[in-house]
């Protein structure tokens, strides 16, 4: 019965292993392959938070925009201590302990606020957040941090060109996997029990002793936490740089709420579809019609969403519901 | 068993409740009437604690509550079945009933209190497997009511029940509200308009009119006194 319940994360793992294993034989397409990933990784983490609450946060580029600062400054600070991988793992956790206090900040005031009232709060989060740090010169301010030279003289040339080449993008892989875990247990728990409650009706939700605040809050910090991961491992390992303007660029916050859309927002395998079918489009448009590809785009995506509301797995979902791929359809 | 001393409470800069004060004995049937706006779902919502109060004091089973956050109301006895229809619509019936018993407590007595709303509300077992959202508007109403007794409790207020049901119907939700009280034992609060029906339904009843009480009594008091039911319930 308990293993039942966990069912749905054969596929999401084998959707991201034949991902892995065509870029890793296929050759020349690992890039592209990585691409997808993050664009998987990133649906999967925002999928947490807006998929089960309902609540979008226009600011969410800031959440991957600080874990990529954790990630630079760990780096470029700890680099000569001779810490070994262990530079990588520190880099890691300053990377989620920065992105959970900003979304600890954010949510303690954004949080209390309902539907479009809490997509505005936090849509100046990340512009705001990018002021700060080059008004007050924080972190080298709009200059950057560049630490491509710490890590070769840390880790050696050959282990740093894996490190950004190979391993940068295994981890977004990892990060994608755990996202996709994390939200099926939680779905599966009481976590997502009230999450759906909250959902469907706040309160409704409260008149039935749910805690919203509570539980709008562990899904904000996880969703937060997995985005400053990623930040740390595909913007700041791959690139070996971060820039202000470069990471908290608005337009990924608006990507990862498309690929929620297409997907099915509230789905487990909703951001892999939505990740593949947007980053794929976006790969061939620029293509086939370069300098075209928004304009396609924006019908494409309009019609996707008429004609799906739920989104792509949404859909397929209530058409298998009652038949023996409702297990592993969620 | 509910006691509610000079609250005070809006929204924004605009304040609704006037420092009203009530009393809602044990095992009975409290209604509290006035015209629209009057500040009768305010009241509701301030005690539950989704609006905070500004001042005033709150007392649930003789403990000072007007500050606890509304989940540890439910988890003390205590819910809320809200105005209209705040339902799970596309969820079925049963879905409905089960997301009640969210609390561990509830969860604990799911089937005797499933059981109870099958009793109660027939119509609902035999709806069980349909979606919420296609009831009609009286079954819908059972269903938040059920869905409230759920949660396992002994004391619960009510947001308008009749609103927007018609006259048969409403009688039937009344009925049901007096068995809540007779056959199940709860204590229960309900603000309403419809006038004659609370006055059928209430052991005691407040007239509201903003955010002041300015009458009360029992209902057959209130039913003769000429100008409360001339000044504010125009019947």
């Amino acid at each position: 019965m308990k293993a039942k319940k966990y069912l749905p994360f054969i596929p999401v793992f084998v959707a991201y292993l034949a991902l892995f294993l065509i870029g890793e034989t296929v050759s020349g397409i690992w890039q592209l392959i990585a691409m997808l990933a993050f664009y998987c990784a990133l649906g999967q983490a925002f999928n947490l938070f807006m998929g089960m609450t309902g609540y979008v946060d226009f600011g969410y580029v800031a959440f991957l925009g600080v874990g990529t600062y954790g990630m630079a400054i760990t780096i470029s600070k700890l680099y000569s201590h001779g810490l070994g991988f262990g530079l990588i793992a520190i880099g890691f956790a300053l990377a989620i302990v920065m992105s959970v206090l900003l979304s600890l900040a954010v949510g303690a005031v954004a949080l209390r606020l309902r539907g479009a009232y809490f997509a505005i709060a936090t849509i100046g989060v990340n512009e705001g957040f990018r002021y700060l740090i080059e008004g007050a010169k924080l972190w080298n301010g709009s200059e950057g941090i560049i630490f491509s030279g710490p890590l070769r003289m840390a880790f050696g040339r050959q282990t740093a060109t894996v490190l950004t080449t190979f391993a940068a993008d295994v981890f977004v892989f990892i990060i994608a996997l755990a996202a996709a875990f994390i939200t099926l247990v939680y779905m599966r728990g009481k976590v997502g029990y009230a999450l759906t409650a909250l959902r469907e009706d706040e309160d409704a939700a409260k008149v039935m002793g749910i805690n919203v605040t509570k539980y709008k809050i562990i899904a904000f910090i996880t969703s937060a936490a997995l985005a400053g991961l990623l930040g740390a491992s595909a913007w700041a390992l791959k690139l070996t740089y971060v820039y202000p303007p470069d990471v908290f660029e608005i337009t990924y916050t608006v990507e990862a709420i498309i690929i929620v859309l297409l997907g099915g927002a509230g789905t487990l395998l909703g951001p892999i579809v939505g990740g593949l079918v947007y980053g794929l489009s976006k790969y061939l448009l620029a293509i086939i019609l370069p300098g075209f590809q928004l304009l396609i785009f924006a019908p494409v995506i309009i019609f996707i969403i008429v004609t799906f509301p739920e989104g792509l797995v949404g859909f397929v979902k209530l058409k298998t519901r009652g038949t023996w791929l409702e297990n592993y359809i969620v | 068993m509910l006691k509610v001393d000079k609250l005070v409470s809006g929204y924004g800069p605009m304040q609704v409740l006037w420092e009203p004060s009530l009393n809602v004995k044990k095992g009975t049937i409290t209604s509290v009437l006035g015209p629209n706006g009057a500040g009768k779902s305010t009241l509701l919502w301030t005690i539950f604690g989704t609006v905070k109060p500004w001042s005033g004091k709150i007392y649930f089973e003789g403990r000072d509550i007007t500050f606890t956050p509304p989940h540890e109301k439910v988890n003390m006895g205590m819910t809320l079945v809200p105005e209209g229809k705040h339902l799970f619509k596309g969820m079925t019936v049963y879905e409905n009933l089960i997301m009640g018993a969210y609390r561990k407590e509830a969860e604990e007595k799911l089937q005797e209190n499933l059981e109870l709303v099958y009793t109660l509300f027939p119509i609902l077992k035999e709806r069980a497997q349909q979606k919420a959202g296609s009831l009609s508007g009286g079954q819908q109403q059972m269903v938040t009511i059920a869905r409230a007794l759920m949660t396992n409790p002994k004391f619960i207020m009510l947001d308008e029940p009749s609103q927007g049901l018609a006259p048969k119907i409403v009688l039937e939700v009344f009925e049901t509200i007096v068995k809540l009280k007779e056959e199940v034992g709860l204590t229960i609060l309900l603000v309403e308009q419809n006038a004659e029906a609370s006055f059928d339904a209430a052991d005691y009843i407040y007239v509201m009119h903003e955010g002041h009480f300015k009458a009360e009594g029992r209902p057959e008091d209130i039913r003769k006194s000429k100008e409360v039911r001339e000044a504010y319930l125009g019947i």
